[in-house]
């Protein structure tokens, strides 16, 4: 860790860096940042930088005194586009307490004890994020639609090379910041993209999808486009998810492999995903956050809105994707419910809270659902006992206050803070005439 | 029969030589191996069986010296060359003969290792003193100059034949005492030598091309110390460094290299067996860091990030192995870092944290066993005197040793700590580290442990030089100097203090005021200099007083120390010992009263409550003294002891100072028992609404008879009824006394007269409750009377009736259920209670309204009630899962259904919520939430008074008040921050208990 300071010291010198942002993240998943000079790096690291936490979600005072912000120097990174020299460089901050104890509102910090809780149970936990998002003309359509830069369909649009750009230079941009990927155009929506990170511990995963958010956006706007991680941002198209693969190791060995067991999943997977299944209702509101979240995963097609899992079912809610039998170290799992705009510290240990619950209590998994769920009628779903996630996130909201589970695994004060906020958000939503009251009543009635 | 007889004075002899297992032993007294040893007449060598008595376990040695004659008889050496030699030795008394005894007596591990290795019996017999110098040549030679062995082998047998001459040296030492630190020496320089040939091997199997890196070795640990015991881990740092003209990345890769390789040959089990593990685990970043650096990485590397702990270790860095100039230049550049440490922002904290640690560390099942850990423990004096090298060898390098002995001794000189106190530890750290020794060269494990078999208890008591019962005597030496150890925070910390402060004997060598200064603070006191003038007031002078003080506040020191605000424990104790410092009892019971002093200590270091009543009343103190001090007394005696205070004073001005003076006794008494834990929130609770209702009973007898002396008799009877947590027995610290009055005219009065005086008496005594003085005021609130603040504060019984039957409001119904008549006549009591009956406990419950009313107006509180400014979530009595949901969560239930289950009709929560539950009117596992929350409520308002001396209702926001809070109710110094957790998860579960059972 310290060697790792020492070098963050020694590459500001050398690469003249002027500033460097403090990057941590409030309780919804936004980014916040603070720039410090690089000579005031030295005590942040030492004692951290104090900063009035009650400006920031979630961050309310619990004690009078400021809270400190804590870079972790294994995150830090030059930011490609701020420009060369002099440049800019950040570094993701753990939220501490004036006597140096984490703080509780620090979604960081809830990542960090859920994966302190795996450990001690032997295991790490692997993450691997498939992350959706459109890319839309700044200008917006008529009655204020989004319009998708690819579009073909849209009559005056000329075809130009605006995807082909901006898959370049994300590219470039992400790994020049240490974040490797794979880029895929999505064909299911038009403006969709499709970008995969690499396999990483769960906290660097988190980490990086914080930044990827932001060099997306940053990106979009280099080009005259802006880019959006709104769950379903059409109603006629899918919306943008984020499948993340799931694996646990114990030590070198991947714990949910088991050669000649069924998809060579073992005991531990199994529980794991039945873990999943069982509180995947009380978690649904914090792996799909917003209102909107839940439009997306009742608008049909591969959104899962059913607690259910198959091996190669699209439909589910957990996927057990085909490997090479060869390759026991890749044996993982596929949550499909998250979704691009999650906060992704709070939604990871959720859900590895809830596959440890799973193998803790040796959760029966039920059994595989092979139908396309959606295909099901509402009595065929009853009769095989498949469940429902929440309608809404008014439902969700109400699922998780009773969660014992996700109150543990958030921390009373995050857990209180986020159940406030999002009520509100639901009230503030339940407040809104939408479209399709005025379009379908205002004349009508 | 003859026969018989000399055998048994045969077992008579063996036996008073020290022989134990007598048939196994004359069996193998008659083994042919020991044939050399024995004349023509078949008679032993002369002496041979005594001095074999003379070693710790005579069988043993007995038993090793045959397996050692069968292995050299086997040897077939020329001529038997070695065991004629060896016979010769053995036949003659000298020292030779003694040290081979005592090793086979001590060391079955080492027995083994002769009988592998017969002719290594004259490193024993010969074994002389050898210069550190002279043991590096000669391993280094052994793995060189290695014959059929391999390197590995050879550095082994080497090594083993080096600690049989430390063995012998150390085993026939006339005082072993004195003989310690040589040994722990000579372990430690044969330890720098092994490390010096595993090098050698280490570079030979890189083959060439290691000559780019230079490579030094720094002991650490006992190790570096130069301490070491017969088996540890030998804790090292690798440095290195290029040679000239070398690449520095090329120079590192080889020295790691070298560094593995080395710990390799130190580690790695053969058929010899293995040293040692070496431990490289203390260099920068730990486990996680480079194995080897250079100087300047190591020096960047203490300049920023390291940690108290890295400080105190590298006090013992010592250049062990290597290349000595580059380990000096290192040594040159790190230590003055060390000597900095203690001027680093967080040392206060660091340091209380090891010092936790070092005593928490220990399995309890071993605890008792433990030579190392634990209090009183080699561990804790290792600690205690690197702790004060780091204080005060930053201004005096005298101090600077690696050595715990010399370190002590240094300090002694130097007057930081006393002399006879450094003498005293020095002994009992040399008999720990003796017992240690012994225990471990027996099997040569690695273990901390004293023995628990028999026969290993008598063999380490005989090894100590004991004699008769050896075994129970070793344990009662043991046990002794641990008790003596234990009170080494004193003798090295805190007297020292007082011997500054004092400046008793000018002559000798003191703290000076800077280094006092510097210790206090790093011991957690926040205001040293304040802290050192109370010292000084305290222990200022030669009266029999300040003689006292003397001796009992180096520890009270320690005992305040440990709390969350020792300044001001201490400063209380200097006011209270201002008062009472010349009544002999409180010396007394301080100096004699086994715990007292320890339990005021942590009283006044953790609650401004007990220290404000303490300097109002400080003869309270006494209570720690006597026997049964700290149980609270019954409501009966008290109040017969307040009656008897009344009874010897005329007016009620001067009965009452009197009678709110036995309020505060009781009260510290409540408060010291529930601070050293003698109660918990439920008897507390009792134990204050006692004392609440006797001292209201005596007051109302007090006001009456003054009103009656001032206007005329009060032609009645009145009754005072406890309401809220008074009536319900359960009354916290912060508490007002919620009543009601019942006023009952004789036949034939005045009403009009008698209401008027009887509303005197009221006023008379919520006066003299409450009016100015030193005594804490108990304040009465009437509020919940028919009509509140509007209403008449007295009311006949009928009054009360027509009220209740025409204008009540539901929750005056609600407030009745904890009514619970405390002072006045009983058959009054008795019309009282019968007349609210049917009003808390209605025969069909509650109509829909009433619920519906209950409900909103609680709904409407929720909203309203909380103070400006306080977060629901941490306001633990109107917040929400606070005592308020309990409480009415628990009323609802009882209005309605208290009339159909009798065991409902109590005024006590708790009992209230067990019958609620018991009659399945709320499932087990709400139940178990709202008790879970209302305790902690309580004990959460409890330890917030306890701690500020003032009300507290929510959660701290101060984490310094958090901490102290937290302390108080039971969780570990330093969870402050955590308090809000653990409040807001049980309040989470209790306000879902309630919406379950009040709102539906």
């Amino acid at each position: 860790m310290n060697r790792q300071e020492e070098f963050v010291l020694r590459t500001i010198e050398e690469r003249d860096i002027r500033f460097v942002r403090l990057w941590f993240t409030d309780v919804l998943g936004t980014l916040k940042s603070v720039a410090v000079a690089p000579a005031e790096l030295e005590g942040a690291f030492a004692e951290g930088i104090g900063f009035d936490g009650s400006a920031i979600e979630g961050l309310m005072r619990v004690y009078e005194a400021d809270m400190l912000a804590k870079p972790d120097p294994t995150t830090f990174q030059i930011l490609p586009w701020r420009g060369e020299s002099p440049g800019t460089a950040r570094m993701f901050c753990d939220l501490l307490m004036p006597d140096g104890t984490p703080s509780v509102a620090d979604p960081r910090h809830v990542l960090r004890r859920a994966l302190g809780r795996a450990a001690d149970l032997g295991f790490t936990f692997y993450t691997h994020p498939e992350i959706e998002f459109f890319l839309l003309e700044q200008q917006r359509g008529p009655r204020g639609r989004p319009v998708p830069v690819d579009d073909a369909g849209y009559f005056d649009h000329v075809p130009h090379g605006t995807g082909h750009d901006f898959r370049r230079a994300a590219i470039t941009m992400l790994e020049s910041m240490g974040i490797s990927v794979e880029f895929s155009h999505h064909e299911g929506a038009p403006g969709q993209n499709e970008i995969d990170l690499r396999y990483a511990d769960a906290l660097s995963t988190a980490d990086n999808i914080m930044t990827f958010r932001t060099v997306i956006k940053e990106v979009a706007l280099t080009q005259g486009i802006y880019a959006t991680f709104m769950p379903k941002p059409f109603s006629e198209h899918p919306g943008s998810g984020m499948h993340t693969h799931l694996s646990l190791f114990e030590g070198d060995s991947n714990a949910f492999y088991e050669p000649g067991a069924p998809y060579q999943l073992s005991k531990t997977g199994r529980q794991f995903i039945a873990g999943l299944l069982r509180h995947g209702a009380e978690i649904a509101a914090v792996t799909n956050q917003w209102v909107n979240s839940y439009k997306r995963l009742w608008g049909g097609g591969e959104a899962p809105a059913h607690l259910t899992w198959g091996h190669n079912n699209r439909s589910a809610l957990v996927r057990v994707p085909m490997h090479k039998p060869s390759k026991g170290q890749s044996t993982r799992i596929e949550v499909r419910s998250l979704d691009s705009a999650c906060n992704p510290y709070l939604a990871y240990a959720v859900l590895l809270g809830a596959g440890l619950k799973g193998i803790e209590e040796g959760y029966d998994l039920p059994p595989e659902s092979e139908d396309d769920v959606w295909s099901l009628t509402d009595a065929e779903r009853r009769a095989m006992g498949i469940k429902p996630l929440p309608a809404s996130l008014g439902r969700a909201l109400e699922v998780m206050e009773e969660s014992e589970l996700v109150a543990e695994l958030l921390g009373e004060h995050v857990f209180d803070f986020f159940l406030r906020n999002k009520r509100q958000e639901w009230r503030d939503y339940r407040h809104e005439i939408s479209r399709f009251e005025l379009d379908r009543y205002l004349t009508r009635l | 029969m003859r026969g018989t007889d000399r055998t048994r004075s045969v077992a008579g002899q063996l036996a008073r030589l020290g022989f134990d297992d007598l048939t196994r032993v004359r069996s193998l007294l008659e083994d042919p191996a020991l044939d050399p040893l024995r004349d023509e007449a078949g008679e032993l060598a002369p002496g041979l069986l005594a001095a074999l008595g003379e070693t710790a376990d005579p069988d043993l040695a007995l038993l090793g010296l045959v397996r050692l004659l069968e292995a050299l008889a086997g040897t077939h050496a020329p001529d038997d060359a070695d065991l004629d030699a060896f016979v010769a030795e053995l036949a003659s008394d000298g020292a030779g003969r003694a040290r081979v005894l005592a090793v086979l007596g001590a060391s079955s591990a080492l027995v083994d290792h002769l009988v592998r290795h017969p002719d290594h019996w004259t490193c024993a017999a010969r074994a002389e003193p050898q210069p550190g110098q002279r043991v590096r040549a000669e391993l280094v030679g052994a793995v060189t100059d290695r014959g059929k062995h391999t390197p590995y082998d050879a550095l082994r047998i080497a090594y083993r034949c080096g600690l049989l001459r430390i063995a012998a040296l150390d085993l026939t030492a006339p005082d072993p005492l004195t003989a310690m630190p040589a040994t722990g020496e000579a372990l430690a320089e044969l330890a720098e030598a092994a490390l010096e040939a595993a090098l050698a091997i280490a570079r030979e199997e890189h083959g060439p091309g290691h000559e780019v890196c230079r490579l030094a070795v720094i002991g650490m640990g006992k190790t570096g110390g130069g301490e070491l015991n017969y088996v540890s881990d030998v804790d090292v740092i690798f440095v290195a460094e290029p040679a000239d003209g070398a690449d520095e990345g090329e120079a590192l890769r080889v020295g790691t290299h070298l560094a593995t390789g080395l710990m390799r040959a130190c580690s790695t089990p053969t058929q010899e067996g293995s040293l040692w593990p070496v431990d490289a685990a203390l260099r920068p970043e730990g486990k996680n860091g480079p194995l080897v650096r250079t100087v300047a990485s190591h020096r960047a590397y203490y300049e920023r990030w390291a940690k108290t702990w890295e400080f105190q270790a590298l006090l013992k860095a010592w250049v062990s192995a290597g290349d000595l100039d580059l380990g000096r230049r290192y040594k040159a550049e790190i230590s003055p870092m060390v000597w900095e440490a203690a001027g680093r922002e967080n040392f206060v904290g660091d340091v209380q944290a090891m010092r936790r640690r070092v005593e928490q560390h220990v399995p309890a099942a071993e605890a008792s066993r433990q030579l190392k850990l634990g209090p009183g423990g080699l561990r804790d004096v290792e600690f205690s005197v690197q702790l004060l090298q780091l204080v005060h060898g930053r201004t005096d390098p005298s101090l600077r040793s690696t050595t715990t002995l010399e370190a002590l001794g240094a300090l002694a000189r130097g007057g930081y700590v006393g002399r006879d106190d450094a003498a005293a530890l020095d002994r009992d750290y040399r008999h720990l580290r003796c017992l240690e020794h012994r225990i471990q060269l027996y099997r040569l494990r690695r273990t901390h442990l004293m023995p628990e078999s028999a026969a290993d208890l008598r063999r380490l008591g005989r090894a100590m030089g004991h004699r008769r019962e050896p075994a129970t005597a070793v344990v009662a030496d043991r046990a002794a100097i641990s008790r003596e150890v234990r009170r080494i925070h004193e003798r090295l910390f805190y007297r020292p203090l007082l011997a500054a402060a004092a400046r008793l004997t000018p002559d000798e060598v003191g703290l000076s005021p800077e280094a006092a200064r510097a210790r206090l603070s790093a011991l957690g006191f926040r205001d040293p200099a304040g802290a050192m003038r109370h010292i000084e007031a305290l222990t200022a002078g030669v009266s029999r007083r300040a003689a006292i003080q003397r001796t009992l506040l180096p520890v009270m020191l320690g005992w305040f120390a440990d709390e969350a605000d020792p300044d001001a424990g201490l400063l209380s104790f200097r006011r209270v010992s201002d008062e009472l410092g010349t009544t002999h009892w409180y010396l007394k019971m301080l100096r004699d009263e086994g715990r007292a002093a320890e339990q005021l200590a942590h009283v006044l270091a953790s609650s401004r409550l007990a220290a404000d009543l303490l300097i109002g009343s400080p003869e309270s103190v006494r209570v720690l003294g006597e026997p049964d001090g700290l149980t609270p007394r019954s409501r009966e005696a008290v109040t017969a002891r307040m009656r008897a205070a009344v009874a010897r004073r005329d007016s009620p001005d001067d009965a009452m100072p009197a009678v709110r003076a036995i309020r505060r006794h009781e009260l510290l008494r409540i408060v010291f028992a529930d601070l050293t834990g003698r109660l918990d929130v439920v008897d507390v609770g009792a134990a204050l609404s006692d004392l609440a209702a006797a001292t209201i009973e005596v007051t109302l007898a007090v006001a009456t008879a003054a009103v009656a002396e001032r206007d005329g008799p009060v032609d009645a009877d009145l009754l005072v009824v406890g309401m809220g947590s008074l009536g319900g027995g359960e009354l916290g610290y912060s508490s007002d006394a919620d009543v009601m009055y019942v006023l009952d005219p004789h036949p034939g009065a005045d009403e009009a007269v008698v209401t008027t005086r009887a509303t005197a008496v009221v006023k008379e005594m919520a006066r003299l409750l409450s009016a100015a003085g030193p005594e804490p005021a108990l304040t009465l609130d009437a509020d919940l009377r028919p009509e509140g603040k509007n209403g008449p504060l007295v009311r006949s019984i009928e009054s009360y009736r027509s009220y209740y039957e025409r204008w009540a409001l539901t929750w005056e119904f609600q407030a009745l259920l904890r009514a619970a008549p405390i002072a006045g006549p009983e058959a009054l009591a008795a019309q009282f209670r019968r007349l609210i009956e049917p009003l808390r406990w209605p025969e069909h419950g509650l109509d829909a309204k009433q619920v519906r009313d209950i409900r909103t107006l609680k709904a409407r509180m929720e909203a309203e009630r909380l103070p400006r400014g306080a977060d629901p979530s941490t306001h633990v009595k109107l917040g929400r899962g606070g005592l308020t949901d309990v409480e009415w969560t628990l009323q609802l239930a009882q209005l309605c259904h208290a009339h159909d289950h009798p065991e409902l009709r109590v005024t006590g929560t708790l009992r209230g919520l067990r019958a609620l539950e018991t009659c399945g009117l709320v499932p087990p596992a709400d139940a178990e939430s709202l008790r879970e929350s209302w305790l902690l409520a309580n004990r959460l308002r409890n330890a917030g008074m306890l701690w500020r001396g003032r009300p507290v209702d929510s959660i701290p926001s101060d984490l310094r008040d958090a901490d102290g809070v937290a302390r108080i109710i039971g969780l570990e110094p330093g969870s402050g921050a955590q308090l809000s957790e653990v409040w807001r998860r049980v309040a989470r579960r209790a306000r879902h208990a309630m919406d379950a059972n009040f709102y539906q």
